[in-house]
């Protein structure tokens, strides 16, 4: 079968016997992005959360054909060291990752709770933010949440917002 | 009183001609007899865990035989969809997935609070259904369509695999006899018959 | 009043003598006669354990690049325990680089550069402390000496700073200096500098693996690749007790995309193009097993039980025994807890390429000599014609103490010549894991007329930690007797008690148990202080006094009292019920860092919700006050999720659950949102950071929940009745 779809803006075409293998291992093995992580592959720690036409999605669970014509981003595609998504550049600044390997889901979750929720309440990161951290680096994370909103509502106002009249 | 019996037969009983053992025995006996209505084997499925379990009163999804409430927190959310950014469909996909163990029909959700059946007995279920109030204002017509024809209703009888890769339980009668119960029941008038 | 307790001098366990001074440490006194075991059992409770590995060669630990940067290769791997920045911090600081001119990486073992020992036990940074800096100053000086040769100067006239060496005007880099050198002069450990001149040490430095971590970089063993790389999986057990008997794999053989079967005397593998068809494969084997037994949780709690199992004194002072007579005096308490599991979110598995004579396994390992090993025997290689790269680890705690799944990639690679992936999934994660044992403790105890404790007994019923590890010789454990990682956190450490002794009751569990981030620590902890907070009420006193008015003057206890004071400080401790919240407070003494916390906790709904958690540790030297806090942080909520939710069962001879969800653990919503840690450094070494803060949590809570319900919760996972 072949699959057409965009990965982080990049078109990208694949032929694979099995449809309903997981996205996850379309993206880790067949396109060597291996930031999105496999921690459970049943849909229970998040640690394979990427977006796909910008909502969360645990690709551990989403069969490949389903992702025909869709956009598709990982870690790789939020953000650079050059360009970081506000979630990235504060989860720097808070110093969050421990291990490091369940973060880009919880990156992943954040950058869609954001969009949804530009100032997010703790009961907000709360019923959002259920990805397992072993390290439990949560106590930074909610931090680095709320700091990513700041950044994220900064980086977005119009420069020129003080000249209202 | 008439009770119908499988296979048609009627049996007309009449109470003030017979003693109160009489009575509670064929009372026990008519019971057992009238399990097999249109009415009962609707509600065998509608009362079964693969459908209940996401019909709950309060906020929260249930899941499993033991309809324990959904790890990790998950809830109704504003629009019965999950929360805004970990929505249902983050993880539950349009059809069922067999590498996960995670169940998936189209537009998974939960049933809106009105058609909450948790904790409900059958006889306050079927009112339930009937309410134009709760039931999202739906004539009988429209009902025996979400009835039978709603994938997501019928994903009962297909709910795949669990992370064992064990097949969950079905409903205990099959989806065809649903589907004859479901057209019976609403074509002799829907009548949700005494507790 | 405290006796005077024989102190043990420490300079006897350093490999690197004479340097720093943790106050000389009392341990106490034990029954054992022999005296090498006794210095063992004090080498592990005060955390003072030599780095076993090359001390001497610089040129093995590091390179200059041509970029005028140095790659620091560490022989301890970097778990999220911080280990990389903190001995980057301490190299450079000698080296005289900055934080940007250094780099670390994984030290692979064919570079010679192997740790006897292992990364774990909260020693990477308390061990390397004075070799690393020794190494450093080393190189510096053998760079100046090639340097000055190369200035036609003297090595003496030469001041360096940032990588570059200069006489007056005139410069030269470190790359510059090392350029052409075949042989290196090497000079006498020059001393180090004083803790004042250290621009790095002691400062909150960033993680120097953080933009790789923020960036999804691939540096996991789980992202490793090769060429031609194809995909394994093996058929494990989920039985306890269940061994490997035959296979029959005809329907695996024609499988899609499966490339060769692998039918070993152990076990039975595939290969082949994914790792999805490789799994699927691998589930169409049908394995038999010989189950000797089906085992059920029943079975292994009635095993695990004070009175069970072979007793070993591993504390004694004055005579308990005499003094802990049955009368209507005599308290006592019993408390348990259940089997726990890793759980860490990268599952155990390895990339190997057998090629030949030669093997490379690409790994995520706490023990990367000792699975050198352990695959060469198997592939039956020389030492040296293997190699281990370790990977970054997606959590160890432990779970990685022991990597043989290295073996079972290698043999696959060997049979069908390519490199293999092979990896666990989740379910087998969960089923072959080497589990934190469950406990069972009986404590007695006798109040004097003045409320204080006369004799006090803590008994634990473990299953074994350490034996069965590979990582300690047979004599060891032959020396020691009773298990080293049981009884951890297990001795009383209120010293002015007149009389007190810690018994371990070993007991040899049918399925692997062993290192647990703190091992006995949390466990052990929950019993006693919960212990001492019963014990405090009964005597009408406050928790926290009691505590403090029962250790002993010396530089251990003084240590002890400082974290206690410190904690009650910042808390504001109070043993009211303020708002529907009360304080419970808790404190152990771990690897030689003591550890006080008070939890701010309410009970809502029959739900234990922890607010606040105030730690006050003192780790000694502290070389990076951020990421010593961050283990506090991680440690504090990893231990309130075992506390509180984590539990293992036994079900028709399965371990189970198998999956994050039904083994629950804490989440974000979970965590507290107020975690204050003070940081004490009252001696001038760097003592142990990764595991004592998770002692105190758990008795904590337990005795805030006894303040707010009445209820004194004896068993974890702590759960209202």
């Amino acid at each position: 079968m072949k699959i057409t779809f965009s990965v982080n803006e990049m078109p990208q075409s694949i032929e694979i016997d099995d449809e309903n293998t997981p996205l996850l291992w379309v993206i880790r093995d067949m396109l060597d992005l291996k930031g999105t992580k496999f921690g459970c592959g049943k849909a229970a720690c998040g640690a394979c959360t990427l977006h796909v036409d910008g909502e969360a999605v645990r690709s551990c669970s989403y069969p490949a054909k389903l992702v025909e014509g869709k956009k598709v981003t990982t870690i790789e595609g939020l953000g650079s060291e050059e360009h970081p998504h506000p979630v990235q550049q504060a989860w720097v600044e808070e110093v969050v990752p421990q291990c490091g390997y369940c973060q880009p889901g919880f990156m992943m979750a954040t950058a869609a709770l954001l969009d949804k929720i530009p100032e997010p309440t703790d009961n907000d990161i709360d019923q959002n933010i259920i990805n397992v951290c072993r390290c439990a680096t949560y106590y930074r994370m909610r931090k680095a949440i709320h700091r990513a909103a700041v950044i994220k509502k900064n980086t977005t106002q119009p420069v020129n917002s003080e000249s209202d009249g | 009183m008439t009770l119908l019996v499988a296979g048609g037969t009627l049996m007309t009983i009449s109470a003030s001609r017979s003693k109160v053992s009489d009575y509670s025995s064929i009372a026990s006996a008519s019971k057992a007899i009238s399990e097999d209505t249109p009415f009962n084997k609707m509600m065998q499925v509608l009362t079964h865990e693969r459908c209940v379990n996401c019909h709950p009163t309060d906020n929260i999804p249930k899941q499993g035989n033991d309809s324990h409430p959904h790890y990790f927190g998950m809830m109704r959310g504003e629009e019965n969809l999950g929360f805004a950014a970990t929505k249902c469909t983050t993880c539950h996909q349009t059809e069922n997935n067999a590498y996960s163990g995670v169940p998936g029909a189209p537009h998974w959700s939960l049933a809106p609070k009105s058609m909450g059946w948790q904790g409900l007995n059958k006889y306050e279920i079927a009112e339930a259904m009937l309410d134009k109030t709760k039931n999202g204002n739906r004539s009988h017509s429209e009902l025996i369509h979400h009835l039978t024809q709603d994938s997501l209703v019928l994903w009962a009888f297909e709910p795949g695999v669990d992370q064992e890769g064990i097949p969950r339980e079905k409903p205990p009668i099959s989806e065809a006899a649903y589907k004859a119960a479901v057209l019976a029941w609403f074509e002799n008038g829907a009548v949700v018959p005494e507790e | 009043m405290a006796k005077n307790k024989k102190k043990l001098s420490r300079r006897k366990f350093l490999v690197r003598g004479g340097l720093g001074t943790l106050g000389v440490l009392a341990v106490g006194t034990y029954v054992f006669r022999n005296p090498i075991r006794r210095q063992i059992a004090g080498m592990i409770d005060t955390g003072e354990t030599p780095y076993l590995g090359n001390t001497k060669s610089p040129i093995l630990w590091f390179e200059i690049t041509k970029d005028n940067k140095i790659i620091l290769y560490s022989p301890k791997v970097e778990m999220g325990q911080g280990t990389f920045t903190g001995l980057a911090q301490i190299a450079a600081d000698e080296l005289e680089v900055s934080m940007e001119q250094i780099a670390v990486a994984h030290a692979p073992s064919s570079s010679g550069n192997m740790d006897d020992f292992a990364t774990g036990g909260s020693t990477s940074i308390s061990s390397l402390w004075v070799p690393l800096r020794e190494l450093a100053a080393t190189l510096r000086e053998m760079i100046k000496m090639e340097a000055a040769k190369k200035m036609g100067t003297v090595a003496t006239s030469l001041s360096v700073k940032d990588g570059v060496i200069s006489e007056g005007d005139r410069t030269i880099t470190y790359a510059e200096a090392a350029k052409d050198v075949t042989e290196w002069d090497i000079p006498d450990t020059p001393p180090l500098k004083d803790m004042k001149d250290y621009q790095f040490i002691g400062k909150p430095i960033s993680r120097v693996d953080l933009k790789d971590k923020v960036f999804g970089t691939p540096i996991f063993g789980m992202d490793a690749t090769m060429p031609n790389m194809l995909y394994g999986a093996v058929v494990r057990p989920t039985v306890i007790g269940a061994t490997y008997a035959e296979a029959d794999t005809s329907k695996a053989e024609n499988m899609p995309g499966v490339v060769k079967v692998v039918k070993e005397q152990d076990f039975v593998g595939v290969v082949a193009n994914s790792r999805m068809e490789a799994e699927n494969a691998k589930n169409a084997i049908d394995v038999k097993w010989d189950i000797p037994k089906v085992w059920q949780t029943a079975d292994i709690e009635a095993m695990i039980e004070v009175g069970k199992g072979e007793p070993y004194v591993i504390q004694k002072e004055g005579s308990p025994k005499k003094t802990l007579q049955e009368d209507e005096t005599l308290i006592i308490s019993e408390f348990k807890s259940p089997i726990g599991a890793h759980a860490q979110l990268e599952p155990n598995g390895a990339l190997a390429y057998v090629e030949g004579d030669k093997a490379t396994v690409m790994m995520s390992t706490q023990v990367v000599k000792i699975t050198r090993n352990e695959i060469a025997e198997r592939l039956g290689l020389e030492k040296e014609q293997v190699n281990i790269v370790p990977t970054f680890l997606g959590g160890g705690f432990g779970r990685r103490l022991h990597t043989p799944n290295g073996i079972q990639a290698a043999v696959l690679s060997k049979a069908v010549g390519t490199p293999v992936k092979c990896f666990l999934d989740r379910k087998e994660e969960f089923q072959n894991d080497t589990f934190r044992p469950p406990t069972h403790h009986v404590l007695k105890a006798k109040l004097n007329e003045k409320g204080l404790i006369e004799a006090i007994e803590h008994n634990v019923s473990s299953g074994d930690v350490a034996w069965g590890s590979p990582m300690l010789p047979s004599v060891v454990e032959t020396i020691l007797g009773a298990d080293l990682g049981a009884w951890r956190g297990g001795m009383i450490q209120y010293g002015a008690i007149p009389n007190y002794q810690a018994i371990s009751w070993r007991v040899k569990l049918p399925f692997a148990t062993s290192w647990w981030r703190s091992l006995g620590l949390l466990a052990n902890t929950f019993a006693i202080e919960s212990f001492m907070d019963e014990l405090a009420a009964k005597a009408g006193k406050d928790p926290v006094q009691f505590r403090l008015d029962q250790i002993q003057d010396d530089d251990r206890g003084y240590r002890l009292k400082e974290v206690i004071k410190a904690a009650a400080d910042k808390a504001g401790w109070t043993d009211k019920v303020v708002n529907g919240r009360a304080m419970g407070f808790a404190a152990s003494t771990d690897v030689n860092t003591p550890c006080a916390q008070i939890v701010e906790v309410s009970v809502e709904n029959n739900e234990i919700k922890v607010h606040k958690v105030t730690c006050a540790m003192d780790p000694g030297l502290v070389v990076n006050p951020d990421q010593v806090k961050a283990q506090c942080e991680g440690a504090i909520i990893m231990g309130m999720s075992a506390s509180l939710f984590e539990r293992m069962y036994v079900e028709e001879g399965q371990l189970q659950p198998t999956i994050y969800g039904p083994y629950e653990m804490a989440l974000m919503k979970h965590a507290p949102k107020e975690i204050d840690v003070v940081l004490l450094q009252n001696a001038d070494v760097p003592g142990g950071v990764g595991e004592p803060p998770l002692g105190p949590i758990g008795a904590a809570i337990a005795n805030a929940v006894f303040r707010l319900t009445g209820e004194r919760l004896r068993e974890m996972p702590l759960k209202i009745s």
